[in-house]
């Protein structure tokens, strides 16, 4: 993290009068309850500007700059900006503008990968003028056969899975390479942060109440760097929602006259073992 | 959790049927509707294999085959919706067949 977006964390950390919120980090967030259904049906969106960790506070979205899907079969990228629609987000502390958006069934039901790539409008950190535009991927699959999880997407910043982000054990391994403008980024700075409060997707809201406890700020948002390849490596050590976030890694570092940081964002779902019923293991 | 839905079940059945040293190659198959009531079926494999060339039979409710065809390069198979009730079979080989039911598909 650059030394102006520690300060800025920290000092908004301080303005909502939480010490805990010194360390934690903006996350883009592009939201689907189940990235791996057995089924294509019609998929519900969230794409919220916030701190995943602490539940909020969550900041205004304005209308992102594209919103798109690159399909099952890979062959045509879909224009999704048509079905957003802006939302009041409730987040723990403050509601602030977010988006939804209703995907048809019939956009999703080929079988395999369906890459979902966000382009947010840079959001403006006024009290130290500063934007931040983080490009932000998800994938979701369908009926379990393998597609193009792992190729780029051409985006200025982008990160690229070398595991399959729908397809995680709790307790596993994730890799995945920083690329700006196509080409590995020796050790970036990257955040890692646990989505650490329900989604209520149908009310637009978090829930009230926290998984898990931090023991200490520094664990809200996990700060590590990529290696001399521009691979991340990180642990799952919880089922439920992990962001991966490389920042800075843009070669455009301004706009409209001010700094611009670009960020590379990916989500990734971790799920737990269940034993199956025959198992013979005591659930 | 929502329950499972037939097709769902079969879904996870096809993938889940073979033997575990083979679960890097399971089936999946679906169906749905398209424009003009036309069927559309999709087949892969778990590993990313190809099911190109395999087999599709569309049988009626008392097994009689009304048609029969091949997965196409784009790992598609589409064909015009009979009249009643039937069931698409996917051949998927080595034991990896796959069957969806007519009430299964749906736009």
């Amino acid at each position: 993290m650059t030394f102006t977006r520690r300060l800025f964390q920290t000092l908004a950390g301080a303005t909502f009068g939480c010490a805990a919120c010194a360390a934690q980090a903006h996350f883009q967030m592009l939201y689907v309850e189940d990235t791996a259904p057995q089924r294509g049906d019609k998929l519900e969106f969230a794409l919220v500007f916030t701190h995943p960790f602490s539940g909020g506070p969550t900041l205004v979205m304005d209308k992102p700059r594209a919103f798109s899907q690159v399909s099952a079969h890979g062959s045509k990228t879909i224009d999704l900006r048509q079905y957003l629609r802006p939302v009041q987000w409730q987040s723990r502390d403050n509601q602030a503008t977010a988006y939804r958006a209703s995907i048809p069934r019939e956009l999703m039901r080929s079988l395999g990968d369906h890459i979902f790539v966000l382009e947010p409008e840079p959001y403006l950190e006024a009290e130290e003028g500063l934007y931040i535009q983080q490009f932000t991927k998800l994938i979701v699959n369908v009926g379990g056969v393998p597609g193009d999880w792992t190729e780029p997407q051409g985006l200025p910043v982008e990160i690229q899975p070398l595991s399959k982000p729908y397809a995680n054990w709790t307790g596993g391994v994730f890799r995945a390479v920083v690329l700006a403008d196509g080409k590995p980024v020796p050790f970036a700075e990257v955040e890692i942060e646990y989505l650490n409060h329900a989604v209520d997707i149908e009310q637009n809201s978090f829930g009230q109440a926290a998984y898990v406890t931090a023991p200490q700020a520094s664990f809200n948002a996990q700060s590590t760097y990529a290696d001399a390849q521009g691979i991340v490596t990180l642990g799952l050590p919880r089922a439920g929602w992990w962001g991966i976030a490389a920042l800075d890694i843009g070669a455009t570092k301004t706009h409209k006259g001010k700094p611009l940081s670009q960020d590379a964002v990916l989500w990734v779902q971790a799920r737990d073992m269940v034993p199956g019923k025959d198992s013979g293991i005591a659930h | 959790m929502k329950p499972l839905g037939p097709t769902r079940l079969i879904l996870m059945t096809a993938a889940l049927s073979c033997c575990q040293a083979a679960f890097a190659h399971g089936p999946v198959f679906d169906c749905y509707l398209e424009h003009d009531d036309q069927v559309k079926c999709e087949a892969g494999y778990t590993d990313g294999s190809s099911a190109v060339g395999r087999k599709i039979r569309v049988q009626d409710a008392r097994n009689k085959l009304l048609l029969e065809g091949s997965i196409g390069a784009d790992n598609t198979y589409t064909f015009q919706a009979p009249a009643g009730d039937y069931t698409v079979l996917f051949l998927g080989g080595d034991n990896h067949d796959a069957t969806i039911q007519s009430a299964d598909i749906s736009r």
